[in-house]
């Protein structure tokens, strides 16, 4: 066993673990921060995607110990450091995920959307292509990825005041819209 | 995985002192960097170290300088996403940015280093299965051969039919980089297209001549290389992820319209990056024009014995060469 | 009873749907976007072990013995089991109950479980499976179906009667050999299909516990609660009622959870056995073994044809590589020839399908269950027709349209049909008209259609009672709780659910909160497989809904002492239609109904109506209702490195009514991608010692963000009687078209016909090459010419 010094989500942690134990299993066994998922164990899918000093890593493929003195943030730290920061809700990639249908069976999205948020701390108006290639080491089984990349365009689009581009299903209009509608459905 | 003793030395001597010496059985030892390769290998028991010596503790192998012969120097430790994301280099060497930016995921180049992707083990099934015994592994027989052999080599393979998996790799030895290796009797230098070895030739187990109490500390890029055009071209069957099913690392000095001096490496097609030496020779003296892309690939894949499932990598090479003399003759 | 009635397409109230066809975020959305769902592996139990499984090195052996002390005497170890701790065998399907959970003298393939170890820790456990020492004696292996087929000796399960077949169906309708015979336009090809995998994101877990009263507990990641309770019982020879299921937060399943699994048999035993709570979670690399994927297929089909491009007969003949396991293999092979029936009218149909046993890992239902495979094969040889007439590819499509309320071939029963829909919203989306055959080479449209079940009325066990049951529970707060026994395996079951009760009760949809999947708690329903989870649960809910409705609206009635039929419920209110005054919260009204009647609740269910051929296997393929997908694909071919890049897939899809236009879309666009990879980079295959080539998830590909194409999901609406307001399938049918459709805009691109999967580099520089040879031969040969119109 061997005590780590972690800073996960703002808090500073003390914690004791085995030597081999990556920062996945720190997390998710030790600490019960279970939102990071183990979807391959060997770097191949992304579903432990968690940020390093701001920077998408894999939980998966590095050592806790190697994590010490370094900023970790999982999934579960994204709505607390939005509330911290004055915001209402959960963050903005959290909402415009649930919002867009992106999160069908969820499994890989806390991986998913701690990538989106490294890409727009980076660059908050990024285009379809940057996205997607910010989000390209990240597997989704269920959604083919367009409603993820359409949340991501979301965010992009509410933080710019611009309208989003429409999806297919309903042209012309913005289906995500917060307000609601006059009436319902038609008959 | 197994567990290890980690040490963490604070300086590069302390390093090599946590190496096993020589005559030492090596594989108790590994030396750890971004970690992206080695952590897989270790969960698969490919191998299982009884230490592990961490690099990111030891400070001033990071980052780059030019030299005093005019040349740049990278440490060995500078993560992929730093090349990738260097606008001075994407200027000054873009061959190598690209290929930077050509490997895996953005997570794993966010945690892989230079030196690690140059040292990265390869990526053949057989090989990464624990359950299949094969040569690369200690054992008797390269199952690629007569087996499923899609992904394996056309140029140079035998007894062991791998591919080199880096993607930086190629680049280098196309820019004419010189590696840095630093070991108990202090540091070396060995060109890149030196460093790695073929089964053929080295031990069928290892793919470069770095020794059990050595690391790769540095890597020099020749100076003059700026005025080259040069590019780094990779078709894989997933543009993120994969590793190269075929790849082309092309420079050329040019003067005027014609080639003045030419290197040519492939990635993916052959134990090691491979070198095309005599086409190079070949492009010398000629305009890119339609003839000089098909000799160019002619030759190039002149020695090509493909296995039962790949020889589709002998048109998609050829084509790459071509795509890759077409976007420098623009 | 109820549970047979038509609810109608119709709004439950006068003023239309307020919660229907509204794209509303998913009931667990948020608890999934900010990591507090919890999924099996997530749960951690005090005092909890942890379990491992040892697996077979051979492909096919006699276990000789199995020697387990060393294991046990490892400290840290708990318990180990072996087949001898539980030799009952069990199939999901009842009939071919071939399965053991931990093998019973002979192993069948690569990764097959040996025995499982309980410990301390995973390390533990697995440094105790490395102790047990089995002796093995080989036997032939069997790797080539064709082999399986023809030799049957050793059998991979001894005492079948007819060698290593598994299953065979041959069923034919109508003058086929006539048809063919008097056919002006005949095309005939062989066309094979490799294997797939679901490789759902989370892998498989299990925990389980076993309280001092006795009770056992399983949690698991399946999407059939409902079998692997009854699973469990058989296997364990327990009664019923001491076994509680439950199906927390799933990661994905697509199929491959739907059979019972070793893992929940294990977590059990050794639970049983330790007295502590039993955790197991595979690895990656035991997904791809448990696998129950896509079923490999070798199809040879013939289609006779008019002049017009009429179809007059089909005649198909298909080798099924099944694997080392029955699994659904029945269903499989039915299926293989009882979907291909529609969205075409063909007088003559025969197919002749046998499913054999190789030792590999063993096949199963995979989206689409059975029917991809003969649908690539149909629709790349509908392409060939339409080029030997000389007809536009839709349009031979359209001119081949059953129509809707009408029977198939085979007997089935269709009722809305939007196919045309489906094709004209392709043929538009996709400017088919001007772009297809006239792109430049190396790009290309292709079209391919389909159709699919919603549901089926074949039960896999076979009894009288709902297929589908829903219970509602009011509470005072005016909160309506759901317990339905639908495994929400991440489509959003449970959100329709919630707006389908919402819309109902006129209730806001955050006031109406759904439980399910737990044997305990909810109504017994049969699982999340062959696309029945929205139709026969959505029905179930609007039954129980509509008995609470009356229950309520007769207080309030007599409360306010008007007629029942003025009594109006909307988004959380309750008023006089008559005399908009009087208005109550719904919470009022409940509290009414409370004192009115008694504790509220309601239970509601469905049961498919008599469908099906008069025929053996009639039934199987029956559906209620059928979904129809058209998809037009645009691809690039690279001629330098035969790479295929699929630009956009346009898929229209008939879905009945869009419940939820937003989750529609998402089914219709994980399917598209789902077949889009399948036919591009996916391939689960064994090396030639049956070992799996590549058990992770960087050497099976799947596709990426930037891999994927712009897919557009174009939603068609027919209205089905039969389905919930309406609703038909969302989540397989979109998948089939679009593999053929890849192949048929390949055709166009660069005249290259793409018969085997997958389409990889190496398959496409080899057909140009072939293509560029057979030109070079006959340089002014001009190709053949069309017969009928005029291209």
């Amino acid at each position: 066993m061997r005590v780590l010094h972690l800073c996960v989500n703002g808090d500073r942690l003390e914690v004791a673990a085995p030597p081999h134990w990556t920062l996945l299993e720190v997390l998710r066994y030790k600490l019960g921060l279970t939102g990071s998922k183990q979807g391959c164990d060997k770097g191949d899918c992304g579903a432990c995607t968690v940020l390093v000093d701001g920077k998408p890593v894999l939980a998966c493929l590095t050592l806790a110990a190697l994590s010490e003195g370094r900023e970790i943030t999982t999934i579960e730290g994204l709505m607390p450091a939005h509330r911290q920061a004055g915001g209402e809700g959960a963050d903005p990639v959290q909402e415009a995920f649930d919002r867009c249908g992106a999160l069908q069976c969820g499994f890989c999205q806390p991986g998913m959307m701690l990538s989106a948020r490294a890409l727009l701390n980076d660059n908050p108006t990024p285009s379809p292509a940057e996205i997607k290639h910010a989000l390209s080491g990240n597997l989704c089984r269920c959604t083919g990825y367009t409603q993820i990349v359409q949340a991501v365009e979301l965010c992009v689009a509410e933080s710019t005041s611009k309208k989003p581009r429409s999806p297919a299903w309903a042209p012309g209009v913005n289906p995500w819209s917060r307000a609601e509608p006059a009436s319902g459905g038609q008959d | 995985m197994k567990s290890f003793e980690l040490v963490m030395p604070k300086t590069l001597d302390e390093a090599i002192a946590a190496l096993p010496e020589s005559g030492q059985p090596t594989e108790r030892v590994r030396v750890l960097a971004g970690g992206q390769d080695l952590l897989g290998e270790m969960k698969e028991s490919l191998v299982t170290p009884e230490r592990v010596v961490n690099l990111k503790t030891v400070p001033g192998i990071e980052g780059h300088e030019p030299t005093a012969e005019g040349g740049l120097r990278i440490g060995a430790l500078t993560r992929l996403i730093d090349l990738e994301r260097d606008e001075g280099l994407q200027g000054s060497h873009p061959m190598l940015v690209e290929a930077a930016a050509a490997v895996a995921t953005p997570q794993i180049r966010s945690m892989g280093t230079l030196g690690g992707n140059l040292c990265q083990r390869p990526r053949c099934f057989y090989y990464r299965n624990p359950h299949s015994p094969c040569l690369k592994k200690g054992g008797t027989e390269c199952f690629s051969y007569g087996g499923l052999n899609k992904y394996n080599a056309i140029l140079g393979g035998g007894p062991s039919y791998i591919v080199h998996p880096s993607d930086v790799a190629p680049a280098l030895v196309s820019y004419d980089a010189v590696f840095t290796l630093l070991g108990p009797a202090g540091e070396r230098e060995v060109p890149a297209d030196s460093f790695f070895t073929l089964p053929s030739s080295g031990e069928v187990t290892r793919e470069n001549v770095l020794a059990a109490n050595e690391i790769v500390t540095a890597v020099t890029l020749p100076a003059g290389r700026e005025a080259w055009k040069a590019t780094y071209l990779k078709v894989r069957e997933r543009d993120s992820f994969d590793f190269a099913l075929s790849a082309v690392a092309l420079a050329l000095k040019m003067n005027g319209d014609l080639i003045e001096q030419a290197r040519l490496t492939l990635g993916g097609v052959a134990p090691k990056p491979w070198r095309c030496t005599s086409t190079e020779e070949l492009l010398v003296g000629r305009k890119i024009d339609e003839e000089t892309c098909r000799l160019a690939g002619e030759d190039a894949l002149r020695m090509a014995e493909p296995l039962e499932q790949n020889g589709y990598k002998v048109p998609m090479t050829q084509g790459l060469i071509r795509r890759a003399l077409q976007a420098l003759a623009s | 009873m109820a549970a047979r009635d038509n609810h109608g397409v119709g709004s439950p109230w006068k003023d239309g749907f307020k919660v229907i066809g509204r794209a509303l975020p998913k009931e667990d959305g948020l608890a999934k976007a900010t990591g507090q769902a919890i999924y099996a592996d997530d749960i951690q139990l005090p005092g909890m072990l942890h379990a491992k499984i040892l697996r077979s090195p051979h492909a096919h052996a006699r276990i000789v013995s199995i020697d387990t002390s060393r294991a046990l005497a490892l400290e840290g170890v708990h318990a180990v089991i072996t087949g001898e701790s539980m030799p009952i065998r069990y199939g999901v399907i009842p009939w071919t109950p071939d399965e053991n959970a931990l093998a019973v003298d002979k192993v069948r393939f690569i990764g097959d479980e040996v025995a499982a170890v309980a410990a301390v820790d995973e390390d533990t456990a697995n440094e105790a499976l490395r102790l047990i020492e089995v002796e093995y004696e080989p036997l032939h292996a069997y790797l080539d179906p064709r082999e399986a087929l023809e030799r049957s000796e050793p059998q991979i399960h001894e005492g079948k009667k007819a060698g290593n077949v598994s299953k065979h169906v041959g069923l034919d309708f109508g003058p086929v050999d006539e048809n063919l015979e008097k056919a002006e336009v005949r095309v005939e090809g062989d066309y094979v299909f490799h294997g797939s995998t679901h490789a759902p994101i989370e892998p498989h877990c299990a925990v389980a516990q076993h309280a001092a009263d006795g009770l056992l507990t399983v949690w698991s990641s399946t999407q059939i609660t409902h079998y692997v309770h009854r699973a469990l019982a058989r296997v364990l020879e327990l009664p019923e009622s001491r076994i509680r299921v439950i199906q927390p937060c799933l990661g994905g399943a697509f199929g491959g959870k739907s059979d019972p699994f070793a893992l929940e048999f294990c977590v059990a035993k050794l639970a049983m056995i330790t007295g502590r709570p039993v955790k197991m979670l595979w690895t990656r690399e035991e997904v791809f073994y448990a696998h129950r994927g896509r079923h490999p297929m070798q199809m040879h089909y013939v289609t006779g044809a008019d002049r017009d491009g009429r179809v007059q007969a089909v005649d198909a003949k298909i080798l099924i590589d099944g694997g080392s396991y029955s699994s659904f293999g029945l269903v499989t092979t039915y299926y293989s020839g009882q979907l291909l029936t529609g969205p075409y009218d063909f007088p003559a149909y025969r197919f002749d399908s046998t499913r054999v046993f190789t030792n590999k890992p063993p096949c199963g239902p995979k989206r689409g269950h059975g029917s991809v495979q003969p649908r690539f094969a149909f629709e790349v040889q509908f392409d060939q027709l339409a080029e030997k007439v000389g007809v536009d590819p839709i349009e031979i499509r359209r001119r081949n349209f059953q129509g809707d309320y009408t029977e198939t071939v085979n007997g089935q029963r269709i009722t809305s049909n939007g196919f045309l829909a489906c094709l004209d919203q392709v043929e538009e989306a996709s400017d088919w008209k001007k772009r297809r055959g006239k792109l430049p080479r190396g790009r290309g449209l292709g079209v391919a259609g389909s159709m699919y079940i919603s549901g089926t009325n074949y039960a896999v066990y076979p009894n009288k009672m709902p297929q589908a049951g829903v219970q509602l529970k009011v509470d005072r707060s005016g909160m309506v709780m759901v317990f339905t026994g639908g495994n929400d395996i991440g489509q959003g079951s449970n959100s329709v659910v919630r707006y389908i009760v919402a819309e109902e009760l006129g209730l806001r949809p955050e006031d109406v909160r759904v439980k399910a999947a737990d044997t305990d708690l909810c109504p017994v329903d049969l699982g999340a497989y062959s696309s029945r989870v929205t139709f026969m649960v959505g029905n179930a809910t609007i039954d129980a809904c509509r008995k609470l409705r009356k229950k309520i609206t007769q207080a309030v009635a007599q409360e306010w002492e008007i007629p029942q039929a003025r009594v109006f419920m909307g988004l959380g209110e309750v008023f006089d239609l008559e005399d908009r005054e009087k208005l109550i919260s719904t919470r009022e009204a409940f509290h009414l109904a409370e004192e009115h009647h008694d504790t509220l609740g309601s239970t509601g269910s469905y049961n498919t109506p008599t469908l099906g051929g008069d025929y053996r296997g009639g039934t199987i393929g029956a559906s209620p209702a059928y979904s129809f997908t058209a998809h037009v694909v645009e691809a690039t071919v690279d001629e330098e490195t035969g790479r295929i890049t699929v630009e956009n897939c346009w898929i229209a899809h008939d879905c009945g009514r869009a419940l939820n236009p937003m989750l529609v879309a998402g089914q219709m666009e994980g399917s598209a991608y789902m077949g889009l990879a399948e036919a591009l980079l996916e391939d689960h295959r064994v090396n030639r010692f049956g070992l799996h080539a590549g058990p992770s998830l960087l050497d099976y590909r799947l596709p990426t963000a930037v891999d994927t194409p712009e897919l557009h999901a174009l939603i068609v609406e027919s209205l089905d009687p039969e389905g919930p307001y309406g609703a038909k399938e969302a989540g397989e049918g979109p998948l089939h078209p679009s593999i053929p459709a890849i192949s048929n805009a390949v055709f166009d691109a660069v005249g290259i016909r793409l018969t085997e999967l997958p389409f990889t580099p190496g398959k496409v520089l080899k057909a140009l090459e072939e293509q560029k040879a057979e030109k070079q031969a006959s340089p002014g040969n001009p190709s053949e010419q069309p017969i009928g119109e005029k291209a």
